[in-house]
C-alpha cells in the first residue's frame, strides 16, 4: 500500500469556541477589562511567588551541595532538633491550647479580664521578648537564677549552656509566647458549636468531662487538626525563637533547619549551601501542605 | 473641541511614558555622578555622624551624589551577600565584616582599586596595605580589591576598682602573656575570699557564635608564636610544630581557665554583645575583645568609668612569655566597588576623596576612636595623643604604632571559613566543657581546617 494514500482524518479545529474558551465566556470590550483587572495580580503573583520560589529550587539544586549538607555534624543535630522542636513545640502548645479554650468559656467577667492578660505574650513585639528570655536565662546574672537564690539560696544552672536544656528553653519560649494565639481561634472554634447541641447533650446527661470527648472533641477534631498543620508549618520556618534564645548554641547543637539556613548562607557566606538546608525540610512540607489542603476543602461541613 | 475619552486618555499616558526617557535627558546627566552606598551602622551615633558628613563634604566639593544606606552590622552583611549573589549591586560597599573582601574576591567579584590606594600608598601603614589585597582564583593573582578606610584590633579591657578590691595594683600586672593573664585569677581568688560570689577573673568568649571567639584563639595562637600557621603565599602550616604547639597551647589555657572557674560559665553560649553586658555589669574583671566600643559606648553615661575606672593600655599589651612584644592582628575596614556596579567613576572618585588623610583622620576621630586609622601620621594628631585620654594613645600604639599583622584571611580566604565556622571554637569548647585534651581537641580542628584549605588552592 502506498503511504501517501494513508488518509488520517483529524477533527476540524473550532478557532471560535476555543478563542470564546480562552475568553472566559467573556464578550466585546469585557476582556481588556477582565485583563486590566487580573495583570497585576498576576505579575505580583509572578514577581514575588513564582520567582523566589524557582529561584530558591535552582540555588539548591546541585547535588553537591547535599552531599556537603549531609556530611555537616550541625546539619545532622539540626534534623534532630527540627523533629524535636515540632514535636514537643507544636503538640504541648495545641494541646494547652485546647484545655485554656475550655476554661476561657467560663462565663463571668474576670475570666474575660484574665483571657486579656493572658493573650499579652501573643500581643507583645516577637524579637525583644525572646532577647529578654536570653537575658533573663543567664546563669550569672539572670532574673531566673536570682529569684532562685534570694527566694531560696539555690545557684540556678546556666540555662542555656547544655544542649537539652537550651533547646528545653527555646521550645518553652515558643509555647508561651504562640499558646495565647492558638487558644483565641480554638475558643472561637468552641464558641461555634451550636448552644442547641450543647443544651440536647446536657439533656442527655453528657455534662463535664462526657460532654468534652463527646461534643467538644468530635466537633472541634478538624478545626484542631488544620490548626495543628498550620502550627507546624509556621514553626518549620520559625527563626525567632531559637536564634534570640539559645542563639543556635551552645557550640552550634541547637539550630533548627531555618537557623542553620541563615547560617550557612550568610555567616559563612554560601547562600546555596543555606537554601540547600532549607529546602531539605520540603519533604515534609510538601505533605504538610496537601493534607492541610485537603482537610480545608473537606472543613465545609464541619466546624 | 475635542473630548476626553477612556482610549484617549490611556492612549495619551501611554505615549507620554514611552517617551520620558528621551523627554528628560537632564534625569540622565543627573544619574551620571550619582552613586549609592552602602555601610554598616556604627556603635555609637557619632560614627554614623561622621560618616554623613564625610558623604556632604564631598558632595559639595565635587558636585556629585552619594546615596548613602547605613544599616546594622549583620542585616548589612545579609544585604551585602544577597546582592552579590543576585547581581544587584550598589557602587560602594564598606567591607563588613572585613573578610567579605579576600572571599568575594576569590570569585572575581570587585572591581580593582589599585589605582585609587595608589593616591595615597606612602601614606598607608604596610599592615592596611596588605590586608586590602586578596587572591583572585579566576586570574590566580592577588590584586588590590579594597581601600583601606579603619582598623581595629583586639584590646585587653581591665576594672580597676575590681583589681584592687582585690588588694592588688594594675601597675603590678606583670608583662609577659601567661602571667599576664593568670594574674586575673588571682584577683578572682582574692575577691572570692572577701565573698564576691559571681566576679569572674577573665572575660574569655569560649563560645562558638560570632566573631569574638576567632579573634580570642587568634590572639593567644600569636601570643604563643603560632603567627606562621597561614604564609602570605596562601599555604598553611599545620605541620609546623611551632603552629601546632601554639595551638594546643592556646586551646589548653582558654579551655583550663574556663574548666577551673575563672571564666563566667555562661561564656560557652555568648554572643558577641554578651561579654560585653557583662564586662559592663563588672561580672569579670578582664575582656579581651575587639576595638575600644566597649569603652566609646559608656563614655557619656558613665564619664567616671571611662575615664578612672576602665583600663585598656595603662599597662601596655602583653608579650609573649619570652618577653618579645606580640603583633596584634588587624582587622581592616576596606571600601569595595563590586563588579556590576553603574557608576565606578563616581565611586572611585569619592573613595579617593575619602582616603585623603584630613578627611579620613576626621571620619575617624568624629567616631570617638572606637577604630584606627590606616596612617601613620595620623597617630600624631592632638586627638590621639590627649593626655588626658586613658584609652587612645594606648590603643594607637597597640593597633597603628605597634608591631600588627593583617588577619590571616587575607593571605588564603580559606582562613574566611575557618573563622565562620568557628573552627577553633571547638577546640576551647571541648576542653573547657568535656576536658578534652588539648592535643586532641587541636588535631581534630586541624583535620577540619585541613579540608577546608582543599577548596582553596593558590597556584
Amino acid at each position: 500500500m502506498d503511504n501517501a494514500s494513508v488518509v488520517v482524518s483529524r477533527p476540524a479545529i473550532r478557532w471560535g469556541a476555543v478563542s470564546r474558551s480562552l475568553r472566559g465566556g467573556l464578550k466585546g470590550g469585557e476582556y481588556p477589562w477582565a485583563l486590566a483587572f487580573v495583570l497585576p495580580y498576576a505579575a505580583v503573583f509572578l514577581a514575588f511567588v513564582a520567582y523566589p520560589v524557582v529561584y530558591g529550587l535552582w540555588m539548591g539544586s546541585e547535588t553537591s551541595l547535599y552531599r556537603e549538607l549531609f556530611d555537616d555534624p550541625i546539619y545532622q543535630k539540626s534534623v534532630v532538633n527540627t523533629v524535636l522542636y515540632l514535636a514537643f513545640g507544636v503538640n504541648v502548645k495545641m494541646f494547652l491550647a485546647l484545655l485554656l479554650s475550655g476554661f476561657f468559656m467560663r462565663p463571668g467577667w474576670w475570666v474575660k479580664a484574665l483571657l486579656l492578660v493572658f493573650v499579652l505574650p501573643w500581643a507583645v513585639p516577637q524579637i525583644s521578648t525572646f532577647i529578654s528570655i536570653h537575658w533573663m536565662l543567664n546563669g550569672e546574672w539572670g532574673f531566673l537564677n536570682n529569684v532562685l537564690f534570694k527566694l531560696f539560696h539555690i545557684e540556678g544552672p546556666s540555662w542555656l549552656n547544655e544542649r537539652w536544656m537550651a533547646l528545653s528553653a527555646v521550645i518553652v519560649s515558643h509555647i508561651w509566647k504562640w499558646t495565647p494565639f492558638w487558644t483565641l481561634i480554638l475558643l472561637a472554634g468552641r464558641m461555634a458549636i451550636p448552644m442547641e447541641i450543647r443544651d440536647s447533650a446536657r439533656v442527655d446527661g453528657a455534662t463535664g468531662v462526657r460532654g468534652f470527648v463527646h461534643i467538644t472533641v468530635p466537633l472541634l477534631a478538624n478545626l484542631y487538626l488544620i490548626c495543628t498543620l498550620l502550627s507546624t508549618i509556621f514553626l518549620l520556618g520559625d527563626f525567632n525563637a531559637v536564634n534570640f534564645v539559645s542563639g543556635g548554641g551552645p557550640a552550634n547543637t541547637t539550630h533548627v533547619l531555618a537557623t542553620l539556613g541563615i547560617r550557612n548562607a550568610f555567616e559563612i557566606a554560601q547562600p546555596r549551601l543555606g537554601v540547600a538546608a532549607v529546602m531539605s525540610a520540603l519533604p515534609l512540607v510538601i505533605p504538610l501542605v496537601i493534607v492541610l489542603m485537603r482537610k480545608l476543602r473537606t472543613a465545609e461541613v464541619q466546624l | 473641541m475635542a473630548y476626553l475619552s477612556r482610549r484617549s486618555v490611556l492612549r495619551g499616558s501611554l505615549a507620554l511614558a514611552a517617551a520620558h526617557p528621551f523627554a528628560g535627558p537632564h534625569i540622565a546627566r543627573a544619574a551620571a555622578t550619582t552613586a549609592s552606598m552602602w555601610f554598616s551602622q556604627g556603635f555609637v551615633q557619632d560614627e554614623d555622624l561622621s560618616l554623613r558628613k564625610a558623604v556632604v563634604d564631598y558632595e559639595k566639593a565635587s558636585g556629585n551624589k552619594i546615596e548613602l544606606s547605613i544599616t546594622p552590622f549583620a542585616p548589612n552583611r545579609q544585604k551585602i551577600i544577597a546582592a552579590l549573589t543576585s547581581g544587584v549591586v550598589p557602587d560602594i560597599m564598606g567591607s563588613d565584616p572585613a573578610e567579605i573582601l579576600q572571599i568575594y574576591a576569590w570569585q572575581d567579584r570587585w572591581v580593582d582599586v589599585s589605582d585609587v590606594v595608589e593616591t595615597q600608598r606612602a601614606q598607608f601603614s604596610d599592615t592596611a596595605l596588605q590586608s586590602a589585597q586578596a587572591y583572585n582564583s579566576v586570574t590566580k593573582k592577588r590584586g588590590t580589591y579594597g581601600v583601606p578606610l579603619r582598623a581595629a584590633v583586639v584590646p585587653c579591657h581591665i576594672w580597676r576598682p575590681l583589681v584592687e578590691k582585690a588588694g592588688l595594683k594594675v601597675e603590678d600586672i606583670p608583662k609577659t602573656w601567661d602571667a599576664y593573664f593568670d594574674f586575673f585569677k588571682k584577683v578572682q581568688d582574692n575577691l572570692r575570699k572577701q565573698g564576691e560570689r559571681k566576679v569572674y577573673g577573665l572575660g574569655f568568649q569560649v563560645t562558638a557564635n560570632g566573631v569574638d571567639p576567632y579573634n580570642l584563639f587568634m590572639a593567644f595562637l600569636v601570643g604563643y608564636g603560632g603567627q606562621d600557621i597561614v604564609t602570605k603565599d596562601g599555604k598553611l602550616h599545620l605541620d609546623d610544630p611551632k603552629v601546632k604547639q601554639a595551638a594546643i597551647k592556646a586551646a589548653a589555657y582558654l579551655g583550663g581557665a574556663y574548666r577551673d572557674g575563672y571564666v563566667p560559665p555562661s561564656a560557652i553560649n555568648w554572643n558577641d554583645a554578651d561579654d560585653n553586658n557583662a564586662y559592663h555589669a563588672k561580672l569579670m574583671v578582664m575582656d579581651v575583645d575587639g576595638t575600644l566600643s566597649t569603652e566609646v559606648a559608656v563614655k557619656e553615661k558613665h564619664p567616671d568609668w571611662y575615664f578612672k575606672d576602665m583600663v585598656t593600655h595603662g599597662i601596655g599589651y602583653p608579650n609573649d612569655n619570652a618577653g618579645k612584644p606580640v603583633p596584634s592582628i588587624v582587622g581592616l575596614t576596606t571600601g569595595l566597588i563590586p563588579k556590576g556596579a553603574k557608576n565606578v567613576t563616581v565611586a572611585k572618585e569619592f573613595l579617593r576623596h575619602f582616603i585623603q588623610p584630613k578627611v579620613i583622620g576626621e571620619f575617624i576621630e568624629l567616631g570617638l576612636g572606637r577604630w584606627l586609622p590606616v596612617m601613620p601620621s595620623l597617630a600624631k594628631s592632638p586627638f590621639w595623643q590627649d593626655p588626658k585620654d586613658p584609652h587612645l594613645r594606648g590603643y594607637i600604639q597597640q593597633g597603628l604604632l605597634g608591631p600588627t599583622i593583617p588577619d590571616h584571611y587575607v593571605f588564603n580566604p580559606a582562613m574566611a571559613e575557618v573563622r565562620n565556622q568557628h573552627v577553633f571554637s571547638m577546640p576551647m569548647i571541648e576542653v573547657a566543657r568535656e576536658g578534652t585534651k588539648p592535643e586532641a581537641a587541636v588535631e581534630k580542628a586541624f583535620k577540619r581546617i585541613e579540608e577546608i584549605f582543599a577548596k582553596y588552592k593558590i597556584a
